[in-house]
């Protein structure tokens, strides 16, 4: 628990580093959200004024401080052209990405290395063979290309599920399922692809280590050398690809949201970028940063679970 | 091997990957088709024809025309275009920032070091999507933008990548004793470096380019890279989707143009890898089934025991051979028998590529995947053990033979403790409670002499030194009670003073049950000490077999001589022989004669040419492979007696610490 506490503390400077250069960068924009707002018809005096409402004249420092109290105190800024305050159209949007992203996740965890696992213990085999190029397929095909045949597919052709748009949980639990489940298809197969060839390369190397021969010599089933002995040392590096992973499908939820039209930080996040609204792009950056580190730290405490030597020392 | 053989290998290599010749000839294809747009289509990429509007694919439209009636093939051919641009643009930046940063961090390293990782893990810890997005926000969209902040991003793994590899290239610099200073320093160090670090680089790059490609059909297809209406793939596929309904299929252009693309180059990329690195296959894992050879035309079984003993272990005509890249296959054991009596040591001795742990291996069906077991026959006791399957094998293995290795810390499993580890190999074979299996392991450590046995059943194996990490393997070789146990270089890991105590308790061991031991030895020294007999083994085949008593003093075969030569300096364990020049000859190149030939002083022109046969002796328990052995004269061991006056130097003090 101590640890966690540190490992914490020590990430806020790099997430305090990236927000503010983000916040930087779009100060130092030359886009005048004023002038997107009011058109090109609007007056000089307008546009200077609508500055001043929104507080876009004030010094960069001044901008900047404002803006990170805030941020201490849970304000995260308003949108600056419906004025909603960002934290609420966050709470809005969360539960939809998150849904997306837990349910790419475990089917590319799942998939992925069931995978590689399978294609390990056969190594050299057809299967493997058929294994490694269906990984090598799923990397190299884009998530939207896939999720648009999978809506030919199974919403449009079949009509198993809905082709686009998102049921909430609250709504409709079996909705809300049905609503997820070919998005996170979608964006896990990539991760399915990716991890599958990571756990299939380090699952090969504990099979030939020698405490996997030792498993064999006394006589143990396939089953107990496999998922035992050699899986437990073969995942670190995998919870590592997962954590790599972790990164890529918030970026892939994004492009998934947009394909099957889901209310999420995504969605949010391209139509920020397109009117220019950068308070809510900080607090996707913001998010983002603050995810990556979690997850680094929930990955640097399982090696300790999964290393004894770790653990013990 | 000279720097010109290597490069002729390396593309006699490339050639012979012919999946990556194809995909090379595809992404080719795909440049060189998109380059040469405007020359392969007349039809404007971002102008259409109204009346043309969502037409089916005919022979003017071959892939159909989109809702603004503009020729698909035409838009696939310029979205080519501005995908292999954006890559390029991309994959540039990322070396060009990369590389040179990546040197001078691992270079002069230092505060400047730090400062350029901190960045690299400030940029990284952002999802490379939400970076580029953000930084659009900020700049404006437009595709050169976009790119650019993808390449930024890659110059990141690429810096890392390289700093790396500069790091460990001082390293070995430094360890080979290289000066690393002056004016010749740095030249030395880029030099070296420059020609490690290209492999990785290119690949990288490669695969770079690949995901940069599916990085601009993203923000196209998101209206964050090229404007409407120019044609990219992504931007393709986001009209597409509008028609989804109507038409499904204009995603299948653009979509099978980017993962054609994407294919290619990465199986490009992993081609290069493969080349740089290979990777082994291990196949079907834990059995490789000793398949069964005509009995009774081997060689004559040798029988150096005592007869009347009942037999433990019989192995009749056991061979193994492993898949050759120039010689189709080689056979690296040939015909090996053996036969043991219960309460017997049986050494099996040989310089290292002499295959005498295959040949123990091999019994059990623990010979790594493409090695291919023959044998007329193995037994254990009555049973016959050879063309078991799988599980007919687990009831041997652990239950009647028990294997003991050479590096006991690497053999146990790091992850779980040695007391998990014992007792599922006695719950492997017996029905018993856990309790009951714990009693039975604490037991086992007791007789093995680990102290506190059952506080350390809840250690794991690296807080064990080598000695009692050895006693564990021991103890749970022994959790079954086996007929035999095979120790494979049981004592060649340990320490010195250790060797002697894991060997007096393998030989109590053996007295006290009674089973048979087969020692797995280099060391001619612990063979003396142990051994009732011993089976010397050269290049694959046994060369002389025989009680050890006399073997040693009487040795029959000019091989075994020049090991007894060596005794005195423990030469097999440190190094080459000084007795006989030269090392055992690679497999492929074992000739049809005398495989001792070119190293035996005593060669003659009869010794090459026919295989010499095994043969034995008149009381049947003795057996040679030599075709002089009648008439040569050998000395053995001279002064050194087995057994009289301990070969090896022993340590005086028995104390072994329980922790380390
Ligand atoms: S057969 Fe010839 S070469 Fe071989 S060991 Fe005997 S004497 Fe030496």
């Amino acid at each position: 628990m101590h640890t966690v506490v540190r490992r914490l503390l020590a990430a806020v400077p790099l997430v305090l580093v990236v927000v503010s250069a983000t916040f930087f960068l779009s100060l130092a924009s030359n886009v005048d959200p004023a002038e997107i707002i009011l058109g090109g018809n609007a007056t000089q005096e307008q546009v200077d004024a609508l500055r001043t409402d929104l507080g876009l004249d004030r010094p960069a420092f001044e901008q900047y401080w404002s803006w990170l109290s805030g941020l201490f105190q849970g304000d995260l800024g308003q949108s600056l052209y419906t004025r909603a305050e960002v934290t609420d159209l966050f709470t809005g949007a969360l539960p939809v990405t998150l849904s997306l992203a837990v349910g790419g996740l475990l089917i590319g965890v799942i998939l992925g290395v069931g995978m590689g696992v399978l294609a390990a213990t056969t190594a050299g085999s057809r299967t493997d063979r058929g294994i490694i190029m269906v990984s090598t397929a799923g990397q190299a095909a884009p998530s939207f290309f896939v999720g648009m045949l999978v809506i030919y597919v199974f919403a449009l052709q079949l009509g198993w599920f809905p082709a686009t748009g998102y049921t909430s949980l609250a709504e409709s639990p079996g909705g809300w399922l049905r609503s997820l489940v070919l998005p996170s298809f979608a964006l896990g197969l990539g991760v399915a692809a990716a991890l599958s060839r990571q756990a299939r390369s380090s699952m090969v190397i504990a099979l030939q280590r020698d405490y996997t021969r030792t498993a064999l010599s006394k006589g143990l089933s396939r089953r107990r050398v496999v998922l035992k002995h050699a899986a437990r040392n073969a995942a670190s590096p995998v919870v590592t690809s997962v954590s790599f992973q972790v990164a890529q499908l918030l970026g892939g939820a994004i492009v998934i949201e947009r394909l099957f039209a889901l209310p999420g930080l995504g969605s949010l996040t391209i139509d920020a970028v397109l009117r220019y609204d950068p308070y809510i792009i900080q607090a996707v950056v913001l998010f983002a940063v603050v995810v990556v580190v979690v997850v680094n730290l929930l990955v640097d405490l399982s090696y300790t679970w999964l290393n004894p030597k770790v653990r013990t020392a | 091997m000279s720097a010109a053989a290597g490069r002729s290998r390396f593309v006699a290599r490339a050639l012979r990957q012919r999946g990556m010749l194809v995909w090379s000839g595809i992404v080719l294809l795909i440049a060189l088709a998109s380059v040469c747009a405007p020359l392969l289509t007349d039809f404007d990429p971002n102008v259409g024809v109204f009346g043309d509007s969502m037409a089916a694919p005919s022979a003017e439209h071959w892939l159909g025309a989109d809702r603004y009636g503009r020729d698909v093939l035409t838009r696939v051919l310029y979205g080519g275009q501005v995908a292999l641009l954006a890559a390029v643009e991309a994959v540039a930046i990322a070396l060009a920032l990369g590389v040179p940063l990546g040197l001078v961090a691992g270079y002069v390293s230092g505060w400047f070091d730090k400062i350029v990782m901190r960045v690299v893990d400030g940029v990284m810890s952002v999802p490379f999507l939400v970076l580029a997005i953000a930084v659009i926000a900020a700049i404006g969209p437009g595709l050169a933008n976009a790119m650019a902040v993808v390449g930024v991003v890659y110059a990141m793994s690429v810096l890392r990548l390289v700093r790396g590899e500069v790091l460990s290239a001082k390293e070995e610099l430094y360890v080979d004793g290289l000066k690393v200073s002056g004016v010749s320093g740095p030249k030395i160090l880029f030099g070296h470096i420059l020609r490690n670090i290209a492999p990785p680089v290119i690949v990288q790059a490669t695969l770079m380019f690949a995901t940069a490609i599916v990085a601009e059909a993203t923000l196209s297809y998101l209206g964050l890279g090229v404007p409407q209406p120019t044609a990219s793939w992504g931007s393709m596929l986001s009209d597409a989707q509008h028609t989804i309904r109507e038409n499904f299929f204009f995603v299948i252009p653009p979509g099978v143009a980017i993962f054609l693309t994407v294919l290619g180059v990465n199986q490009i990329g992993e081609g290069l890898r493969d080349l740089f690195s290979r990777e082994i296959a291990v196949g079907r894992l834990g059995l490789n089934v000793v398949h069964p050879a005509p009995r009774g035309q081997g060689e004559p079984v040798v029988e150096p025991g005592e007869p009347d003993r009942p037999v433990a272990l019989e192995v009749e005509g056991l061979s193994v051979s492993f898949p050759h890249q120039d010689a189709g296959r080689v056979t690296v054991v040939r015909d090996v028998s053996l036969r043991l009596h219960r309460g017997e040591v049986l050494c099996l001795v040989g310089e290292s590529g002499s295959g005498k742990s295959v040949t123990a291996m091999s019994m059990l069906g623990l010979v790594s995947h493409p090695g291919t077991v023959t044998a007329a026959s193995i037994r254990i006791g009555d049973d016959e053990i050879s063309g078991l399957d799988f599980a007919g094998m687990r009831s041997i293995r652990g239950n009647r033979v028990g294997v003991v290795f050479q590096d006991p810390l690497g053999s146990l499993n790091p992850t779980f403790t040695v007391g998990n580890q014992m007792r599922e190999a006695i719950t492997a074979h017996r029905d018993v409670s856990r309790a009951e299996a714990d009693r039975i392991a604490v037991e086992l450590f007791e007789r093995v002499g680990i102290p506190r046995a059952a506080e350390r059943l809840a250690d794991y194996p690296f807080q064990f030194s080598g000695g009692m990490a050895q006693r564990v393997m021991i103890a749970m070789a022994l959790s079954c009670d086996p007929d035999v146990l095979v120790a494979d270089e049981p004592t060649t890991a340990l320490d010195v003073t250790v060797q002697q105590q894991v060997l007096d308790l393998l030989v109590s061991l053996r007295d006290e049950r009674g089973m048979a031991v087969l020692l797995i030895t280099h060391d001619l020294g612990v063979v003396a000490e142990v051994a009732d007999s011993v089976a010397v083994m050269y290049a694959g085949q046994l060369v002389e077999t025989g009680p050890v008593s006399e073997v040693f003093t009487r040795p029959r075969h000019p091989y075994t001589q020049g090991l007894l030569d060596s005794v005195p300096r423990n030469e097999l364990a440190t190094g080459p022989l000084a007795s006989i020049p030269g090392v055992v000859p690679q497999p492929a190149d074992w000739p049809d004669g005398c495989h001792f030939a070119d190293r035996c002083p005593f060669a003659v022109d009869a010794c090459g040419g026919e295989p010499v046969p095994l043969v034995l002796l008149p009381d049947r328990t003795r057996g040679v492979r030599c075709v002089r052995s009648g008439e040569l004269d050998l000395p053995g061991l001279g002064d050194h007696g087995p057994g009289t006056e301990p070969v090896r130097e022993h340590a005086d003090s028995h104390v072994e610490a329980g922790r380390p």
